[in-house]
């Protein structure tokens, strides 16, 4: 095995080893040694809210507790703010360490001073490792398609919808929101490109995955037009093409790109069998 | 829709960058872009740089809106106007910034941030000020309501809307 596939796997042993596992796509879930932990255990939205700021911002150094409190509790006067920190933190660490002896540190959530941050040596976040899956399969893309495709997939599996959606008003979680599926569309396109030739249906079926994400994706129409012409179905391949062009007139008031156009050219010079 | 924080519009803007070569065989660059209002969840695709500027600005003036529910029709035209008057400068170099951050994304996205501060800031201090001096004149603005400023604001970004289609089709005939 190469290196990048030892890494695979070892990414996919991290999920099932790990204590605490976040779910942030598509919905938002915590288990705790194997066990979903329940709406009651997490008690007030802010201790959520909290836990989740903490992950969106898992990435900057140790968070000082006047950036959250500034972000969470911003209406709230600055005594009345710092009590409601404590009993969300309070809140998180009761949810991730209900038999933590007192007087002992918190194992998941570091603390230095005034600052914090996630210890994500031992939690595992679904974010964290579908940006390690794409960034292998980015790295496998040139020399080995194959391993590409396995990282890709484990990405995309992974990719169960947009980030926190219960927060979707919320400007502190927008970035990383758009950052993420930004980033999942590039994967599912990359990967329906590979699939192409080897496997034209799962080739349309990233495609239309990367659809439901933005219908006006035109990288996704013109995979899918390639993958029906590798099926040999140029109805199909035809009508991809007059959905682009529709969704494309309607959202942005343009005609697809001449590379789309060309494939279409190209879709109906082939007679039919 | 509904807007949670009465003070703070974010907006989530994409531009994805299409290069391709036309029939005769030369570069084009297209840009495509999705902008959102964060808070209030609704978005809106343009390929011209004014739509996105107009779709802010209807998200803006809503918020001015509902932030003088309680000024006097006077006071809440003085501010809409200079609210407007700002916009305007804002828009006026809007094109140049997009073509600056093209050549020099970096310090294009610099001076947006600057324009943007510029712009939220003046706004905040002509409000005041508009409140502190009530210098406004009031005749065909006496007695107008809430609803008929929401009618107002939905018909000029309907109109805004046709005319920016209007602009795109004109565009596509005249390059046929």
């Amino acid at each position: 095995m190469s290196k990048i596939e030892n890494q695979i796997v070892d990414l996919i042993a991290q999920k099932k080893s790990a204590d605490i596992h976040v779910q942030t796509l598509g919905n938002f879930q915590i288990w705790r040694d194997g066990e979903k932990v329940s709406a009651k255990e997490w008690g007030r939205d802010k201790t959520i809210q909290l836990f989740q700021f903490l992950v969106t911002a898992r990435h900057r150094h140790s968070l000082h507790k006047e950036q959250i409190v500034d972000r969470l509790w911003e209406d709230a006067d600055g005594k009345t703010a710092d009590q409601n920190f404590k009993v969300a933190l309070h809140g998180i660490n009761k949810v991730l360490e209900p038999n933590r002896p007192s007087r002992t540190e918190p194992k998941y959530i570091l603390r230095q001073g005034i600052t914090y941050q996630l210890n994500l040596e031992k939690i595992w976040i679904d974010t964290e490792a579908v940006e390690k899956f794409i960034a292998l399969g980015n790295q496998a893309l040139g020399d080995a398609p194959d391993v590409a495709i396995k990282a890709y997939q484990e990405a995309i599996e992974l990719y169960g919808g947009i980030y926190l959606p219960n927060r979707l008003y919320e400007d502190w979680s927008s970035e990383e929101r758009e950052r993420l599926q930004i980033l999942s569309l590039g994967a599912m396109i990359t990967l329906s490109e590979l699939l192409v030739e080897k496997n034209p249906m799962e080739s349309i079926r990233f495609a239309q995955k990367a659809l439901l994400i933005d219908h006006a994706w035109e990288d996704a129409y013109r995979v899918q037009m390639e993958a029906y012409l590798q099926k040999g179905n140029r109805p199909m391949a035809i009508k991809t093409y007059q959905q682009c062009e529709k969704v494309l007139e309607e959202e942005f008031g343009i005609e697809p790109l001449p590379e789309t156009q060309q494939l279409l050219s190209k879709i109906k010079g082939i007679k039919a069998v | 829709m509904s807007v949670k924080k009465d003070e703070t519009a974010s907006f989530m803007l994409r531009f994805t960058q299409k290069i391709f070569k036309n029939d005769q065989g030369e570069p084009q660059v297209q840009w495509r872009g999705n902008i959102r209002h964060v808070q209030g969840g609704d978005e809106k695709r343009f390929s011209e740089f004014d739509d996105a500027v107009n779709f802010i600005q209807g998200k803006l003036a809503e918020m001015t809106i509902q932030q003088m529910e309680d000024k006097s029709p006077e006071e809440q035209k003085g501010i809409l106007s200079k609210s407007f008057d700002l916009w305007k400068k804002m828009t006026l170099n809007a094109p140049k910034m997009v073509m600056e951050t093209i050549k020099d994304p970096k310090k294009g996205v610099e001076n947006i941030q600057k324009e943007f501060q510029e712009v939220g800031e003046a706004i905040s201090q002509k409000v005041e000020e508009t409140i502190a001096q009530r210098k406004v004149d009031v005749d065909e603005w006496r007695g107008v309501s809430k609803s008929d400023h929401n009618s107002m604001m939905e018909l000029m970004e309907k109109m805004s809307n046709e005319i920016s289609a209007l602009n795109k089709k004109v565009n596509k005939l005249s390059k046929k």
